[in-house]
């Protein structure tokens, strides 16, 4: 792609300082930066959480929490996780990355972004205020029937399932404005002459992520609805006894709940490919082959919904169907794989820590993928379902998938944001504490889950206490060591060695035109791509 | 495609935009509220 810049275009506008910068920004850094300060907050608060959910499970037996405490910390632990921290950090990805890398001056519409974005803190306290009013004696306390709402407990819950019923609906409110603003802009705010098949693998993976959002959350949306007038309203879409039926909420947060997997990793699949061109010096293998995988992936991910509860009693020819879907979905994505591998394979390959994190990715996202298709198995999954198998099998999705995928794109994209290096020796660090702590915890709970230890239990039978007690290392050790992410981009932001425009030697793309950090609108002089 | 991002440009761009958000917007609300009236 050769590149050819055309007029300068000034801007006088007024720019607040202070917490009036912030509150007010329509520039899409600023928003961006935001999305990612929040992200990397709540993914220690929910770090946090699992933690003492860890520490609980060292030993069998009660010893630091009540059974009700820790189903709290457990369901908290993942809204938290995927709408708080991984969402809003693909999302902060969106708003830095997407205008510089197509050549629009800022997002479409960026007053839009702005309320976007400031309606997640308030989300986020309603999901966690619960925790601190039952300090005060006021409710039992935050959500305790896991992420996934099932009903009939979540009908008979407490104050914590109203709450996180509100959370759920602002978030996808926020989610929604997100996605319509990456459309609008995809569409109407590309340079000249960047066709959509010249579009960067990055922005790809965010348009269709973007269509899922606006095609799935609607449906979580009306379910919690339902959900809200079932417990207060009289109404008895999912309790049996009025004629209702529990297992139509299960399809309903499982319509949204599967694309929601692929909502996490469709945007780190787009950014993938970037950091492998770049560290091995060749163009992307496979482009359009990626493109279509993507497509083919958004597609089949809103007809296997199904298959996350094989074992509640649906007809043969149901279950078959949503086995054979299922598994369809690892044809799309093992395209995805090769035109990985095929994009280092002969390539002039250094191991930056962005490469590092991607090469990680790979192999573990992998085992996610292998052991996807053993719980796609509507005959092993009757054994596997709701034990720790599971558990071990989507930390392998959205752990090394989802985060490690973020960790790349933040290593990656860091110097060009900050305009400053930051320490290498600490990202490798970080990169094999990271890695080998992730493996100690998770690796273990394959075993647990195939022995029969079942998910969602502050205790357990002592033929699990070894096992539980190395997970539980690894999980310290594992959120010890993001303290080095967390300082390793503190440092960057406040300073280090200057970097390039091009920060890295095999960068390809229109972001890496612009200085380090880039000019306040990002492209007033408009890039031709030819 | 025109070489140069004038402001007129901008502004017909900024206006094509609404216009998709607003009709992205409708459909999520047809979503939302047409599921309530999904028979089983």
């Amino acid at each position: 792609m050769s590149i050819a810049t055309t007029h300068p275009e000034h801007h006088g506008e007024y720019h607040p300082s202070g917490i009036l910068r912030w509150l007010t920004t329509t520039n899409h850094k600023d928003i961006g930066t935001m999305y990612l300060t929040f992200a990397l907050i709540m993914f220690f608060v929910g770090g946090i959480m699992i933690l003492a959910v860890r520490a609980e499970l060292f030993q069998p037996g009660l010893q630091m929490m009540k059974p009700e405490f820790f189903n709290q910390l457990i369901g908290v632990h993942a809204l938290v996780m995927i709408f708080a921290a991984l969402m809003p950090a693909a999302t902060g990805f969106a708003n830095w990355q997407i205008p510089l890398m197509i050549g629009a001056p800022d997002m479409a519409l960026p007053r839009l972004n702005n309320w976007g974005f400031w309606l997640l803190p308030p989300a986020a306290i309603l999901l966690t205020l619960p925790f601190t009013l039952a300090l005060f004696g006021i409710g039992d306390g935050a959500i305790a029937t896991g992420w996934t709402f099932y009903a009939p407990l979540s009908v008979q819950g407490g104050i914590g399932v109203d709450f996180a019923i509100f959370a759920v609906h602002i978030l996808g409110v926020s989610s929604i404005m997100g996605s319509i603003n990456i459309i609008v802009t995809i569409f109407n705010l590309r340079a000249p002459g960047m066709t959509m098949m010249k579009l960067p693998l990055f922005a790809w993976g965010w348009l269709i992520t973007a269509f899922l959002l606006i095609a799935t959350i609607p449906v979580l949306a009306g379910a919690v609805t339902m959900l809200l007038t079932d417990r207060h309203f009289g109404t008895h879409f999912f309790n049996a006894a009025g004629g209702g039926d529990p297992i139509l909420f299960q399809h309903l947060f499982w319509f949204f709940g599967h694309p929601e997997v692929y909502i996490l990793l469709l945007p780190v699949w787009g950014l993938i490919p970037h950091v492998l061109s770049t560290f091995s010096r060749k163009p992307t293998y496979g482009y359009k082959a990626q493109v279509y995988s993507f497509i083919a992936i958004g597609i089949l991910s809103v007809i296997v919904w199904a298959h996350h509860f094989f074992t509640v009693g649906m007809p043969v020819p149901a279950l078959i169907y949503f086995m054979f879907s299922t598994m369809s979905i690892s044809l799309p994505l093992a395209v995805l794989f090769f035109c990985w591998i095929a994009t280092m394979w002969r390539g002039a390959m250094t191991f930056e820590t962005p490469m590092l994190f991607a090469q990680g990715f790979i192999v573990l996202f992998g085992m996610a993928g292998l052991t996807g298709l053993v719980l796609a198995d509507v005959a092993a999954d009757a054994q596997y379902h709701h034990s720790y198998f599971v558990v071990a099998h989507f930390h392998y999705a959205l752990f090394a998938g989802g985060i490690m995928g973020v960790m790349t794109g933040v290593y990656y994209w860091l110097p060009k944001w900050t305009g400053h290096h930051y320490s290498e020796t600490l990202g490798k660090w970080h990169f094999w504490l990271t890695v080998v702590s992730f493996n100690l915890t998770f690796i273990p709970q394959f075993f647990l889950g195939l022995a029969g230890m079942p998910r969602r239990i502050p205790d357990y039978a002592l033929q699990f206490a070894e096992f539980n007690a190395i997970s539980t290392v690894g999980a310290f050790i594992l959120g010890l060591s993001q303290l080095l992410f967390a300082y390793n981009i503190w440092t960057c932001v406040k300073g280090g060695p200057k970097a390039e425009g091009r920060v890295w030697e095999g960068a390809e793309g229109l972001e890496w035109e612009l200085p380090s950090p880039p000019p306040h609108h990002s492209w007033e002089t408009q890039p031709v791509v030819k | 495609m025109d070489a140069t991002l004038t402001p007129d440009e901008l502004a017909r761009r900024r206006a094509a935009s609404r216009r998709l958000g607003w009709a992205l917007g409708i459909v999520v609300l047809a979503l939302y509220v047409l599921g309530f009236f999904v028979q089983r």
